[in-house]
């Protein structure tokens, strides 16, 4: 036997096939990237994902934008690289890939059926309604406002505030705006109305109920992967992580000096 | 520090929380764990910091390692993984507002008639520094105890 003859094995077209496995668990790893996941635990599913449905290796590669595999079965392997859209969280979502991955591990589904799984996820998984979570996000904000000492009376603009940002803040991603545009944008508009709603409410705390008004925007899961991503061996993705986050924040501080310079320039005392 | 203000910071802390978990579509029914999560941290927090007169940064590390080792403990009872429940509760620390107000100190420099430029500066650098420490001091509290127990993944 010469050296083609081991390289090309005659058992590949009889083996399963590769290609489907490595996409479908790379496809499950970018869901849950983009449900919020730390590298650690992306990783564990892409494995449990593609060692569930026959591969005997895995390897897999995270960045901030992509995912790549190599997978491989015997002598045979191949890798692939699929895009990762947005990070946003999705902990339903999360919870559901998690419960996914133990009955792949467990060989109760086949490839096809995964895939079916999968894009049932994708489209089934429920979403809170848009008006529970502007609820939600104001009754956050109205709490982080007391724990940053805004008085009473400022309490329910930043409420209201919060409430109209996050029902902008979703409309505008809904148009596919960037999210960085969106981050000035909303904060701009909450802190405005946050501010405004604080003067009128005579508080004290004006200042503070437009910092508090804005809080929705602090993208606190990012940045506790970025250092957990770092911590557990990921520097390359935590390090992207961190700088997404210190740039979503210099966006989200210019939509708060715009609010401020407009309530300045219509002489409210900040 | 009284027993109202512990009270007080302690359901601040879990109403942030809960609001948070609803932002990151966590289910109705796991929502009181992201309460006691965000109450938990919120009141160890502010034992240490007004109580032990420790710093904020210290405080808000003590905070993350309580709630990292309570998660780990409590997590197979809480039908929500592991990394909701634990960043949901020490969300309420993450400071924002410091961030914010470091910037809009580094954009007051920027302008041409800044009074007392240098002490500006200095706030901003503060705050700047507080915001990094206090959210090192958050990952690595949380991280501390995954690590130890080796249940890095898990639900």
């Amino acid at each position: 036997m010469d050296v083609k003859d081991k390289l090309i094995n005659d058992e590949v077209s009889s083996g399963p096939a590769l290609e489907p496995m490595a996409m479908v668990a790379l496809d499950a790893g970018r869901m849950l990237m983009e449900a919020g996941a730390s590298a650690n635990s992306i990783d564990a599913i892409v494995a449990k994902f593609a060692r569930g449905l026959g591969a005997d290796r895995v390897d897999l590669r995270i960045g901030y934008a992509s995912l790549a595999i190599t997978i491989g079965i015997g002598p045979n392997g191949i890798t692939r690289m699929r895009e990762v859209g947005h990070l946003g969280v999705n902990q339903r979502l999360d919870q559901e890939l998690w419960r996914l991955s133990d009955r792949v591990a467990h060989g109760e589904l086949t490839t096809a059926q995964t895939r079916a799984e999968l894009t049932r996820l994708a489209a089934k998984t429920p979403r809170h309604s848009t008006w529970v979570m502007a609820v939600a996000v104001g009754l956050a904000c109205a709490a982080f406002g007391r724990l940053l000492k805004v008085d009473w009376s400022g309490t329910g603009p930043v409420f209201v505030a919060a409430m109209i940002g996050q029902l902008v803040r979703r409309d505008l991603l809904g148009r596919h705006v960037n999210v960085f545009i969106c981050a000035t944008i909303v904060s701009f508009i909450a802190s405005v109305l946050g501010g405004l709603g604080a003067f009128f409410a005579h508080s004290d705390s004006i200042t503070t109920a437009m910092i508090a008004s804005i809080l929705l925007l602090v993208p606190g899961v990012p940045s506790v992967n970025a250092q957990s991503d770092i911590l557990e061996g990921h520097p390359t993705l935590g390090s992207a992580r961190a700088v997404t986050v210190a740039v979503i924040l210099i966006f989200v501080a210019v939509g708060l000096w715009l609010g401020q310079v407009l309530l300045s320039h219509f002489g409210i005392q900040l | 520090m009284t027993f109202a203000f512990l009270l007080h910071q302690t359901i601040c802390g879990a109403l942030a929380a809960v609001g948070f978990g609803v932002l990151f579509n966590i289910g109705f029914r796991s929502l009181p764990w992201c309460a006691a999560s965000g109450a938990l941290a919120l009141a160890v927090r502010t034992c240490c910091y007004s109580q032990y007169h420790w710093n904020l940064e210290a405080s808000s590390f003590a905070a993350a390692l309580i709630v990292g080792a309570a998660v780990q403990i409590l997590r197979t009872r809480a039908d929500i993984s592991q990394n909701a429940l634990d960043v949901v509760g020490c969300i309420p620390m993450v400071p924002g507002s410091f961030a914010a107000k470091a910037i809009l100190g580094l954009f007051a420099l920027t302008s041409i008639d800044t009074a007392h430029a240098t002490e500006t500066l200095v706030t901003a650098v503060q705050y700047t520094l507080r915001v990094m420490f206090t959210i090192g001091a958050i990952g690595t509290g949380l991280a501390i105890p995954s690590l130890l127990l080796r249940v890095r993944v898990s639900r």
